[in-house]
């Protein structure tokens, strides 16, 4: 814990420097940051569908980086997971609320298609998961945007994107007047099920066990290569359904704009959440205040929001970094 | 043996602190030309720091070392490269040169030349790989000799060579020491010590408790000093009726020198059957395929549960972040009997893991601290529990009283007897031949993968057994 709240400090610290060097006072900085972020409903809205897409991916990275396997794909799950949902709801005729839940289901298949492949090639071939995760980013993005742009573009689209979805496949707004729908509601309770699952279940023990200890937790009769692939299936799977969320719940319509690297700041999420859930709903509404605040900071505080991406990788540096190095020394967990 | 002049090696006043223990407290110690000076003690008792000090390898919180010339180490765990060649090895770093290359020629000769100005015999083209592990440690040894050490510090040098080979290293320390080297041998084999050293110093807790000339002091006053008093008897044999448990005929598996060939066991419910054999000769092969960890051909027949000792607590049998509760249920908890529902049973998870504590005397300040807080005694003693809590009927042994002290041994000792006892198949693959003879009913010797000799309890042959082991019939 005391890692996190550095990490926290950390970032304090860096835009606070951020602004000084903008030459803006941090106190302007921050408050202009706040009432971004939280200075009404709208903002507090926004603020909450930035908290959602970013819990998605973040859980699934948890997932992963609790089996100690580094999955730095949620970004192209994700994007695969709303490809899925976009192309199968512009063409899905039977009643709403089933269709939604086809709609999540299809983003969390299409997810957990692209985590399996990496966990397949991990397994089979012991290829590195980081390496294949990670260049399956951009597959699933090249692939997406020629979709997209030919075979799955919408018949009025004016750029590359599917056709809008019926209203009746839209997920229910959650907070009336903004673009905050249930998808919150749904990211929270698979948190819950996760950290039950984490602490409770004999998969999270195994889970775990693998991630920390991974010659011991062979000799204790877990079959790793098959805990490898099912973790970062189901690791893709969480980021799809986020994919899915998104598409339903905000965009409406699938398209390359679906995610300004929300699979990548969820890393850093997952991290500063410590892999575990509950704290990773903390670091998730953190986060979203820095993406929806952003914005206005750059505006009246003359801060680029792009400073708070340089933060975000610098925190990613700084606590992969140190895990990675602690799983090589002590096969320890990530 | 000649205390005379000036000492080539003199630590005054040693003293190291780790965080949360004292490694070694107020030591004074003094090492002379032509000696051969044995350092005994348990796990734990300061002797490997200590001599790291004295090699310069680590730095003295209080103290002052001083020695005259050079001073040369070899570790217990041989650093070499394996796929370089042995004089690549030995020369490393202080190869000669001819212009900018190595001059290769002028580098066999030298490495020879300290070879056979010693008695060794060596081929300096050989590549170290595929040498045994008892020419292994001549190109170890050699390496620091080529240095022409005057005070030469070994730390458990005889811990994988077989019985011959161990004569043969002693023929070159005497030699070492009678050509004026002084010579300090890190070990915890008191047979050893008597047969070779020239002086005896016994540390425990970090200080020294006990030094005098070897011929003045007989093993069981050296144990005795090691322990701080009598050692713990182990459980009593009782009479068993013993019934077919493990059966295993025509085992082939693994690759290279530990392949196994054609190996064959029998184990019988009641009955510790002990396989004694040099370290790397196809122990951890046959280990593995016993616990379904490696493809093999063959048989491997089984009747019942197996409880395992693993031969790496820290690696194989612990997740050392984890809790004592946590632990105990390692290996076990894929059993229906863990699990409530969906959920692992908890309260029986904690229950197991008290049974386990209070059983086999594993001290920690709670059941839910991390077993990277605790010594190696107590975390092997956690494994152990573990694996014989459900009264496995067959049990798997590997090395289970390796790098724990003596009192935490006859523990597990006993544990395994009781365990024969009550009936289970117990197979202790060890590489302490003496914890073999004092616990088995019956001793298989491996050598290379293959069953060289088998002994029963009443014809022990402790000599035969050590020649078969260095694989001379």
């Amino acid at each position: 814990m005391r890692r996190q709240l550095g990490a926290i400090a950390l970032i304090v610290v860096l835009m606070a420097l951020a602004m000084i060097i903008a030459g803006t006072s941090p106190i302007d900085g921050f408050t202009a940051l706040f009432v971004g972020a939280l200075g009404g409903r709208n903002e507090i809205g926004e603020t909450l569908v930035a908290t959602s897409a970013l819990l998605f991916p973040a859980l699934g990275i948890a997932l992963a980086f609790r089996a100690g396997l580094f999955n730095i794909g949620a970004e192209g799950q994700l994007v695969v997971g709303g490809l899925c949902a976009g192309a199968i709801g512009a063409a899905l005729g039977i009643p709403g609320p089933l269709g939604i839940v086809v709609l999540l289901i299809a983003g969390a298949i299409g997810g957990g298609v692209w985590g399996a492949i990496a966990g397949w090639m991990k397994a089979r071939f012991g290829a590195n998961e980081i390496i294949a995760t990670l260049m399956l980013n951009f597959v699933a993005a090249d692939f997406a945007l020629e979709l997209v742009s030919g075979p799955l573009k919408g018949p009025l689209a004016a750029g590359a994107e599917t056709a809008w979805l019926d209203p009746k496949y839209w997920l229910p707004t959650l907070l009336p007047g903004t673009r905050l729908s249930i998808a919150l509601l749904l990211a929270l309770v698979l948190a819950l099920v996760l950290q039950w699952a984490f602490t409770r279940t004999v998969f999270g023990y195994d889970l775990r066990a693998s991630g920390e200890a991974p010659e011991a937790a062979r000799r204790s009769g877990i079959n790793i290569g098959r805990l490898t692939w099912l973790a970062l299936t189901l690791s893709g799977a969480i980021a799809g359904l986020g994919g899915a969320t998104i598409v339903t719940g905000e965009l409406h319509r699938f398209n390359t704009q679906l995610s300004p690297g929300y699979g990548f700041t969820a890393i850093a999420v997952a991290l500063v959440g410590d892999l575990q859930p509950l704290w990773i709903c903390l670091a998730a509404f953190g986060f979203g205040i820095l993406e929806s605040g952003g914005l206005a900071m750059q505006a009246s505080a003359q801060v680029p929001k792009d400073a708070i991406h340089v933060i975000e990788g610098l925190i990613i540096f700084v606590l992969a970094a140190r895990r990675y190095v602690a799983t090589r020394i002590e096969g320890g967990a990530p | 043996m000649n205390g005379r002049g000036e000492p080539a090696l003199s630590l005054r006043g040693i003293r190291k602190a780790f965080p949360g223990v004292v490694a070694v407290d107020g030591v004074d110690l003094d090492l002379f030309s032509g000696e051969i000076l044995a350092l005994v003690g348990e796990n734990g008792a300061g002797k490997s720091t200590l001599s790291a000090i004295a090699f310069g390898e680590l730095k003295p919180d209080e103290g002052t070392v001083h020695s005259r010339g050079t001073v040369g180490l070899v570790h217990q765990h041989f650093e070499l490269i394996g796929r370089l060649r042995v004089w690549e090895n030995v020369l490393l770093g202080r190869e000669p040169r001819r212009g900018f290359s190595v001059d290769e020629r002028a580098a066999r000769e030298r490495v020879l030349a300290v070879a056979q100005d010693n008695g060794l015999e060596i081929d300096p083209n050989a590549v170290v790989e595929t040498l045994p592990i008892g020419v292994q440690q001549r190109v170890e040894l050699l390496r620091e000799l080529d240095r022409e050490p005057s005070v030469l510090l070994l730390d458990e040098p005889t811990a994988a060579l077989a019985p011959a080979e161990i004569e043969r290293f002693f023929a070159t320390v005497v030699q070492l020491a009678a050509r004026g080297t002084a010579i300090m041998i890190v070990t915890h084999k008191l047979q050893e010590v008597i047969e070779y050293s020239h002086r005896v110093t016994v540390m425990r807790h970090g200080e020294i408790v006990a030094s005098a000339p070897t011929h003045e002091i007989t093993i069981g006053e050296i144990a005795r000093a090691m322990v701080g008093g009598d050692l713990p008897d182990l459980a009593t044999r009782a009479d068993t009726t013993k019934t077919p448990c493990l059966h295993v005929k025509d085992l082939n598996a693994g690759s290279g020198a530990t392949r196994l060939n054609d190996f064959f066991l029998d184990v019988h419910g009641g009955e510790i059957v002990g396989i004694a054999g040099v370290e790397g000769n196809g122990q951890n092969t046959l280990a593995d395929a016993l616990t379904g960890m490696i493809a093999y051909a063959g048989t491997i027949e089984r009747r019942g549960t197996i409880g395992v000792i693993p031969q790496d607590r820290q690696r194989e049998g612990l997740v050392m972040n984890w809790s004592l509760v946590e632990n105990a249920l390692l290996g076990r908890q894929h059993r229906a009997a863990a699990r409530r529902g969906l959920e692992l049973d908890r309260r029986r998870a904690r229950a197991d893991a008290a049974a386990i504590a209070q059983r086999c005397d594993v001290r920690a300040a709670s059941l839910d601290v991390a077993v990277k807080t605790l010594s190696g005694g107590n975390q092997q003693k956690l494994v152990v529990g573990r694996a014989l809590i459900d009264d496995p009927d067959f049990v798997l042994a590997y090395n289970p009283t390796r790098g724990i002290d003596v009192g935490a041994a006859a523990l597990v000792q006993s544990r395994l007897i009781e365990s024969r006892n009550r009936g289970a198949a117990v197979l202790l693959i060890s590489f302490e031949l003496d914890e073999i003879l004092a616990l088995a009913d019956h001793v298989i010797v491996m050598y290379r993968g293959a069953v060289l000799g088998a002994f029963d309890r009443d014809r022990f042959d402790r000599a035969a057994i050590g020649r078969l082991m260095a694989g001379s019939t």
